[in-house]
């Protein structure tokens, strides 16, 4: 065992009480942030003209709509049949230590057909990317990460989009990812003209998935974003006040504090009110092909262990009750059988995924391919190091 | 090579001479059950290996095992876990008799009883034996003795489930003929435990 766990014996304490000291920091701060959420109720003039002047600044905070920012909405009943589809996707990026240089990515999907008594359908769609214009970019360098990230987005969308074609006619359906709708690639890619292309793409796939009649959502488990705790610290800022450094810092009264903590006041199978995400690619890319992000807080746990998802739906569906209702009963009904979770990304997930023995398998068949083409492939000898002693070491005479 | 037409239940996990355990996905109300005589292919398909059905073992995990206490379960997500989802039945066998020399699973070759040569090898296909394959088996008693000495196996149950199902597989006429030879080898068994033989021969009165 490389990892010497009795070195970190006290640091292990140490993070356990640091852990527990915030969780009391932040528990004392909770009622006097939920406080000034419930004293906004509905949004007036006064915090719309705030938000306003935030938005130059690059604000990260959530646009509050024409719902009360402390509502809370119990869950429709879901209709007696409707579909629902997930698709989630994995990768194996490519491994220049590896026996050949490639890409895979696997998209899983699955359609349940609520309240007709059959299996749900299921798909598992690998593609192996190994061609030079697939591994590398004009400058010769090898495609990053986050491009390999960027096509499994789309085609974790484009799967959605071509199931929903097939099924939104037979009964109400919703689209689910397990995902933000909302991509963050301009932090991450320099390359406007490519930024803009990805963006493109993408949308093209929500623009499918409007005209199927379907819903479509994005789920984030266990979220860590602060866009409503910024709105209320934003709104205890005089309108002299809203500048970046001001903006940005949170201060004593909101600083730590998620919005996952703001509503933990939601009960079992309520949302909280809609808002918009403020982030400027909401605003340049998704704003004019009218799939503005919105996104709402769900308790999508049970009585006595709550479970908050962050769900982010596009303007048209957020505009529309039936959809919006739709996707809310659904995903409330999903996640009452598996813990909290919907039950259609956990399978769509377990359909994804590629293991270490799959990989393994695969890298394997990609030798017995390259023998046959009379090549000796060979991993390198880094890697090949690392095989060597990756099984952990063994002690004798201890 | 054997060729045999009946259907496959299920093929093989893993195995060892003395029996194998084969993985199915949902069993069919009629296969697999407790006590059936069933076959694998061994030594490259130039003999069956025959055994006796003594467990049936429906495998869970986290996801299952979450699901149970869900309330008024959507049909659906039963037929997705049932279904879809590769969660084998492990059925385990116990190795009775085999096919000796070269013959073909409908007619040829002799079926001996005992253990085989080489147990079967992963994935090959479990099937059904037919009627002649259960008549000749099961036509000396000589299974009866090993089973009786099975360590994991239920093997009081598994005798009297398997010889009524032997029985019932031959002509009215020759059935009180057979449970009688199968009473008197049983006696020969246990005459050491007369309280177990006892309740054996009540199991398989006619």
């Amino acid at each position: 065992m490389a990892l010497e766990l009795n070195r970190l014996t006290h640091e292990v304490t140490a993070l356990g009480l640091n852990l527990a000291e915030r969780l009391t920091q932040l528990a004392e701060r909770l009622p006097g942030a939920q406080g000034s959420l419930r004293a906004i109720g509905v949004v007036d003039d006064a915090l719309q003209r705030k938000v306003a002047a935030a938005l130059p600044f690059r604000w990260a905070g959530a646009i509050p709509t024409a719902e009360a920012v402390d509502a809370a909405f119990p869950a429709p009943p879901a209709p007696a049949r409707y579909n629902a589809i997930a698709a989630d996707g994995s990768q194996i990026y490519p491994d220049r230590h590896g026996v050949a240089l490639y890409y895979l990515i696997n998209i899983g999907s699955i359609v349940f057909r609520s309240g007709l008594a059959q299996a749900p359908s299921q798909a598992s769609r690998p593609q192996v990317f190994y061609e030079d214009a697939d591994l590398y970019e004009e400058d010769g360098g090898q495609k990053p990460a986050v491009l390999i990230d960027a096509e499994r987005d789309w085609r974790e969308l484009a799967e959605l989009a071509r199931l929903a074609q097939a099924e939104a006619q037979a009964a109400p359906s919703v689209a689910v990812l397990d995902n933000g709708l909302l991509l963050y690639l301009s932090l991450q890619i320099d390359d406007q003209a490519l930024i803009r292309e990805l963006f493109s793409r993408y949308l093209d796939q929500l623009d499918l998935l409007r005209a199927s009649g379907a819903a479509v959502a994005g789920v984030v488990d266990r979220p860590r974003a602060a866009s409503v705790v910024r709105l209320l610290h934003l709104n205890g800022l005089a309108q002299s006040e809203i500048r970046e450094d001001a903006l940005r810092d949170l201060g004593p009264n909101y600083a730590g504090l998620t919005d996952s903590l703001i509503f933990g006041f939601l009960r079992p199978g309520e949302r909280s009110a809609l808002f918009v995400n403020a982030s400027p690619n909401n605003d340049i890319y998704y704003r004019p092909r009218d799939h503005t992000i919105y996104f709402f807080y769900l308790n999508a746990g049970r009585p006595g262990k709550d479970a908050l998802l962050r769900v982010e739906v596009p303007e048209w569906v957020a505009v529309d009750p039936a959809r919006l209702n739709l996707v809310h009963a659904a995903l409330v009904a999903q996640s009452r059988v598996s813990d909290g979770f919907p039950y259609i990304l956990v399978r769509a997930h377990e359909l994804a995924v590629v293991s270490v023995a799959e990989r393994r398998a695969f890298d394997e068949m990609i030798m017995g391919a390259l023998i046959r083409q009379r090549l000796s492939p060979a991993i390198s000898r880094k890697a090949q190091g690392k095989a060597w002693t990756g099984g952990g070491r063994r002690r004798f005479g201890g | 090579m054997l060729v045999d037409t009946a259907v496959t239940i299920g093929r093989l996990l893993r195995s060892a001479t003395t029996g194998y355990v084969f993985g199915c996905s949902v069993p069919e109300p009629d296969v697999p059950r407790f006590g059936d005589f069933v076959k694998a292919p061994a030594q490259r398909g130039r003999t069956n290996v025959i055994g006796l059905i003594y467990n049936i073992v429906i495998e869970d995990d986290a996801f299952v095992r979450q699901m149970v206490a869900t309330p008024d379960l959507d049909e659906a997500y039963i037929l997705d876990q049932r279904l879809n989802r590769q969660v084998p039945i492990e059925v385990s066998v116990l190795s009775i008799g085999y096919y000796d020399g070269l013959g073909n699973g409908s007619s040829a070759g002799t079926i001996a009883c005992g253990l085989p040569p080489q147990p079967p090898v992963t994935l090959d296909s479990i099937r059904p034996c037919t009627q002649r394959e259960v008549i000749e088996c099961t036509g000396s008693f000589e299974y009866l003795r090993l089973v009786l000495n099975a360590p994991d196996a239920p093997a009081d149950e598994l005798i009297a489930v398997s010889l009524r199902s032997a029985a019932a597989m031959r002509p009215p006429e020759d059935r009180l003929f057979f449970l009688r030879g199968a009473g008197r080898e049983l006696a020969r068994l246990l005459s050491r435990d007369l309280p177990r033989l006892e309740n054996l021969l009540r199991r398989i009165k006619p």
